[in-house]
């Protein structure tokens, strides 16, 4: 429907160059994978669905349901935690990282190239070593005998949201840090220059002409922080030898344990809808609150 | 934003050009999908052989591997490839694969509440004609397990398996105690043993359900069978019976004595750190399946002959329940998947029915300190080992065995149960929240 | 892209700043001591594992656990992780140049649109579709087959690489496109004479970049693969634990040995992938 009204519009602006049908190939797998998924969820949303029967619609059943569980209303509270905690450790790390190496000193380059490692190690691999590393008996902590490191970092249901935020920090704040390096390098040098004749310190030139001039970095970073907080999924899985405990069960833990382990699709689909308008929301709020309203409109500047 | 001109009269070239892009760029796509789907999914389903997945650990080692490698030399046409999964991980799998129609041929399973759903949702094979000339070697009441509303779904497969009551003797003896007879004797051992630099109990609390047992145990001994028994009718508030919350009372007790090994939330079962606790001399006792006895056997032979005690669970003075009932797992079933093609369903069929306890798989299990759920083999246990006579023994003595909760009941309230179960260890819910919670979940 | 040519980092380099460089030390430790007790467990003896001080590797060190890894269908799995990798990689970036060069060169509503859409992909946590997606494939019959990865891990990558690339894109020249077009270049030319050649650092950052959440998936194999010879590099890590059990050393074995071909990459393409992120993030 949309291709034959687009046609008409192609005839007349024909010039510009390719074809609209040449972006035909990537939308048609995000709406076939992306999209259609979404609206599936939907339509499971209001169905009982025990994965090994056909789904049975129940209309609106599972919403009060769901939406007034305790066990969901603390999986939203976990995980508006681990969003604002995570953002609030990665963003000044990634910041200062960035900034730290954008310099072309050459001890920075070697040290950069080491903190990207986090980067190649799979969700997966991250888990695994640190539940070795912080395992209560056979751990590092146990092995060194420091009382300070031997703590029931992965069991104590208070302490591993924390542990969670900074395994977090450790894998995802090398990328950040690559986007704020990028950020850093792009500012002209001669805003510090002239800020350097004026006087300025360091400490001066970083809040009056750094900080400023990454508003746009800052908010890509955090909207991408954000909507990735929402999903973490892989390391809190793998830390939890896949069975997590009520301190960790944030919302998309909370789905799979009801989809998958609970086999209610059906109230998982729910939840799944619940991340979906949460990360669209938190997402354009983001970039309504910083005057970033749209993408677009800044890259045509360039 | 760059202007466009705009000119019309497409000529006739250009728009053919326009609809050829079209169809091109349609084409890619199908064809990628194509090929992306022809290039991975060639061996699936259809494969010639049946499958089998079983659970990693001793019984893949010394019974189910040995007797699949004898089959399939002996039967060149009724082949079964086999995979084997750790416990937690096979749990989360099996029900999707099922769900999805791509199961293995042979399903295992412990019967109770999921047998019931793949019946119900007739993912499994009718066995009842294959089986009536099987039916009467086995000892009924394990037999019983895997026939849902008077056909039989899943067979035996494997071990007889109550939770035991395992300890350390060498640890024991440092603390210069005996292995408890009671609840009492549990709380007076526990300063003991701390006070030599043990822990008490072994307990895998990140895998949950090991925490169940402790929950399956206390419940009977503090009330009996009927209090469980209630629950699975399906009657409302029965979590809320008296018996429960005094057996909660009892474990979060425990735990406050500190009876359990320090961070045990975070040990795992999957990685049988548990086992490893208790034959590292980490651990002084540890409440665990029978089937770890073969764990203990590969990791820590020298332990097993010379440190390794085992006994039932303690009584509890006072309790309505019978000392001598056992929970556990009355055995292991498999079932076979009517999403199979007819050749591997065939294959599977003669598997369960011919290879499965034949002579040699019964031996082989009772050589590992096992006990099959076969008649008439008393002397054949006496003579296999201590460990299998035991436990043959707890299991002919018992008036009742119970099935492990989590599996007797619907997958929907056995997570709720080991969610609830965990918080209740953990001191975040009292053992009067711990029944409302469950309440609630009653009839889903 | 890169335009300043004089840096901050020459204004800086006349006043070393020692509280910059202490930070970035104690980061350093927190990055690379994990990192060191991989690598040194991996290497020791499990025999007395659990007595040893594990920061000081072990004299009797060895490789043994690497081999048992090995033996334990390591290469089955990495075979599985490059095919899906190279597939999703390569049919991604071709799908995303084509919609990224349509994007930036043509000005229909419906390419509007669709880049609308793509860019509220980036908002939406497309990960949480995890369940209709199992539903979806497995009424298709792809349920454990590794097309069940390929296909969803096309369309998630698909926003953020077109993003990257149109941002690219936009920086050729508009005169370059003109003079070709007064030469009578086709638009399907031009994308594989000019937009392609042109835009070869973007498309190696997002190429790696791709590869790299490819490689490292774990959500798709563990809800939508079953068999072990489906099976990928990081589900097998998994799998490994539970085979191994306590074996600490040869499962930290396994994670050094699934990373090792993307160290190797990131050894050679570091460059690329470093500076192409910041044409796509940075603007």
């Amino acid at each position: 429907m949309t291709t034959n009204r687009e046609a008409g519009v192609t005839r007349k602006t024909r010039h510009a160059g390719p074809s609209g049908w040449m972006a035909a190939p990537a939308l048609a797998f995000f709406i076939v994978f992306a999209i259609l998924p979404l609206l599936v969820a939907l339509y499971l949303s209001f169905t009982n669905w025990d994965a090994i029967s056909d789904p049975v619609w129940v209309g609106f059943d599972n919403w009060p349901k769901v939406l007034g569980d305790p066990v969901t209303i603390t999986a939203l509270l976990l995980s508006l935690k681990i969003i604002v905690f995570s953002w609030v450790v990665q963003t000044p790390i990634s910041l200062l990282l960035g900034v730290f190496t954008a310099g072309r000193q050459r001890y920075r380059a070697i040290l950069a190239a080491i903190f990207f490692l986090p980067l190649i190690l799979s969700s997966a691999a991250i888990a695994i070593a640190f539940k070795a590393i912080l395992d209560p008996n056979f751990g590092l902590g146990a092995s060194l005998g420091l009382p300070f490191l031997n703590q029931d970092w992965l069991g104590d249901q208070n302490l591993i949201l924390y542990v969670v935020v900074f395994i977090i920090a450790w894998q995802f704040v090398p990328f950040h840090t690559l986007i704020y390096q990028g950020g850093v390098r792009q500012i002209p040098a001669s805003l510090y220059e002239a800020a350097e004749i004026d006087g300025a310190n360091r400490w001066q030139q970083f809040w009056s002409i750094t900080l400023p001039q990454l508003r746009y970095t800052i908010v890509t970073s955090s909207t991408l922080m954000v909507v990735g907080s929402l999903t973490y999924f892989d390391v809190i899985f793998v830390l939890t030898a896949g069975v997590p405990g009520s301190g960790i069960r944030i919302l998309p833990i909370d789905m799979y344990i009801t989809g998958f382990s609970a086999n209610q699709m059906g109230q998982a689909s729910v939840i799944a809808i619940m991340l979906c308008v949460i990360g669209l929301v938190l997402a354009l709020g983001l970039t309504k609150f910083s005057g970033f309203t749209k993408m677009t409109s800044q890259q045509e500047g360039l | 934003m760059k202007l466009h001109s705009t000119r019309d009269g497409a000529g006739l070239s250009r728009r053919t050009r326009r609809l050829t892009n079209a169809v091109l760029a349609i084409g890619a796509v199908s064809l990628l999908l194509g090929v992306t789907a022809c290039s991975s999914s060639g061996s699936t389903g259809g494969g010639a052989n049946a499958s089998l997945w079983g659970l990693t650990g001793g019984d893949q080692d010394q019974v189910e591997a040995p007797s699949l490698k004898e089959w399939n030399a002996a039967n060149p046409k009724l082949k079964i490839d086999s995979n084997y999964f750790a416990n937690d991980a096979y749990k989360t799998k099996i029900r999707t694969a099922v769900g999805a129609g791509s199961s293995p041929t042979i399903i295992y399973s412990w019967a109770g509440g999921t047998l019931n759903s793949y019946v119900k949702a007739g993912k499994v094979v009718d066995l009842t004609a294959a089986t009536n000339g099987i039916k009467s070697k086995f000892l009924p009441s394990v037999f019983g397990q895997g026939v849902v509303d008077g056909k039989t779904y899943a067979v035996p497969m494997n071990a007889v398996t109550p939770i035991m009551f395992y300890y350390n003797k060498k640890v024991l003896a440092k603390a210069n105690i005996d292995a408890p007879k009671t609840w009492d004797d549990i709380l007076a051992d526990v300063p003991k043993l701390k006070a030599v630099g043990v822990a008490p109990f072994s307990l895998a609390g990140g895998s949950k359900w090991p925490e169940l047992m402790w929950e399956e145990y206390l419940v009977d001994r503090v009330a009996g069978p009927d209090a469980f028994n209630a629950v699975m009718a399906g009657k409302a508030g029965s979590w809320s019976d008296p018996g429960i919350i005094q057996a909660n009372t009892m474990i979060q007790q425990l735990v406050d004595a500190g009876g359990f090994v320090k961070g045990f939330s975070s040990v795992t079962a999957d990685s049988n750190a548990d086992v490893a606790l208790l034959y590292t001399g980490k651990a002084a006792m540890m409440l665990q399946g029978a089937w770890v006895y073969g764990t203990f056997n590969t990791q820590a032979a020298a332990f097993v002959k010379s440190g390794l005690g085992y006994t039932t669970f303690p009584a509890v003075d006072g309790g309505k329940g019978d000392p001598n009932d056992i929970v556990g797992n009355p055995s292991g079933y498999f079932s076979v998947s009517s999403a199979a093609t007819k050749a591997q369903q065939k294959a599977a069929i003669a598997y369960l029915t011919k290879g499965v306890f034949d002579k040699a798989y019964t031996d082989r299990m009772i050589k590992s300190s096992q006990v099959p759920p076969i008649q008439g083999i008393d002397s054949q246990i006496s003579a296999g080992g201590d460990f299998g006579t035991s436990v043959y023994n707890l299991t002919k003595a018992a008036p009742n065995f119970q099935m492990s909760w989590d599996q007797a009941l619907p997958p929907a309230q056995a997570t709720a149960l080991l969610t609830n179960l965990d918080q209740l260890f953990n001191k975040q819910i009292t053992p009067q929240q711990f029944s409302d919670n469950m309440n609630k979940t009653i009839g889903q | 892209m890169t335009t300043a040519a004089t840096r901050r980092g020459s204004s800086a380099r006349h006043r070393p700043n020692v509280l910059a460089g202490v930070g970035g030390f104690v980061w350093l430790a927190i990055i690379i001591i994990p990192i060191y007790y991989i690598v040194i467990t991996s290497v020791r003896p499990q025999a007395g594992f659990f007595s040893s001080n594990q920061l000081i590797p072990a004299a009797d060190s060895n490789l043994d656990q690497y081999a048992l890894v090995l033996q334990s269908d390591f290469f089955l799995y990495l075979a599985n992780s490059v095919i899906i990798t190279v597939i999703s990689v390569v049919v991604t970036v071709l799908v995303c140049i084509m919609a990224a060069y349509a994007i930036v060169r043509s000005n229909t509503r419906f390419v509007r649109a669709t880049f609308g859409l793509f860019l509220l992909g980036l908002a939406i946590p497309l990960q949480a579709t995890i369940i209709p997606l199992f539903y979806m494939l497995s009424k298709a019959g792809l349920y454990d087959t590794l097309a069940a990865l390929i296909l969803p891990s096309i369309a998630f990558a698909i926003p953020l690489t077109v993003l990257i690339l149109a941002n690219f894109i936009r920086d050729i020249p508009k005169e370059l496109f003109e003079s070709m077009k007064v030469d009578g270049t086709s638009n399907w030319r031009m994308l594989f004479s000019l937009v392609i050649p042109l835009s070869r650092p973007a498309i190696v950052t997002v190429g790696l970049y791709n590869a790299l959440g490819v490689w490292n998936g774990f959500l798709f194999p563990l809800i939508l693969t079953q068999s072990p010879d489906k099976r990928v590099l990081p589900l097998s890590l998994w799998t490994f634990q539970g085979q191994f059990s306590v074996n600490v050393p040869a499962v930290l074995a396994a994670v050094v040995l699934s990373t090792l071909p993307v160290f190797v990459l990131y050894v050679f393409g570091r460059r690329q992938l470093v500076s192409g992120m910041t044409a796509g993030f940075s603007k």
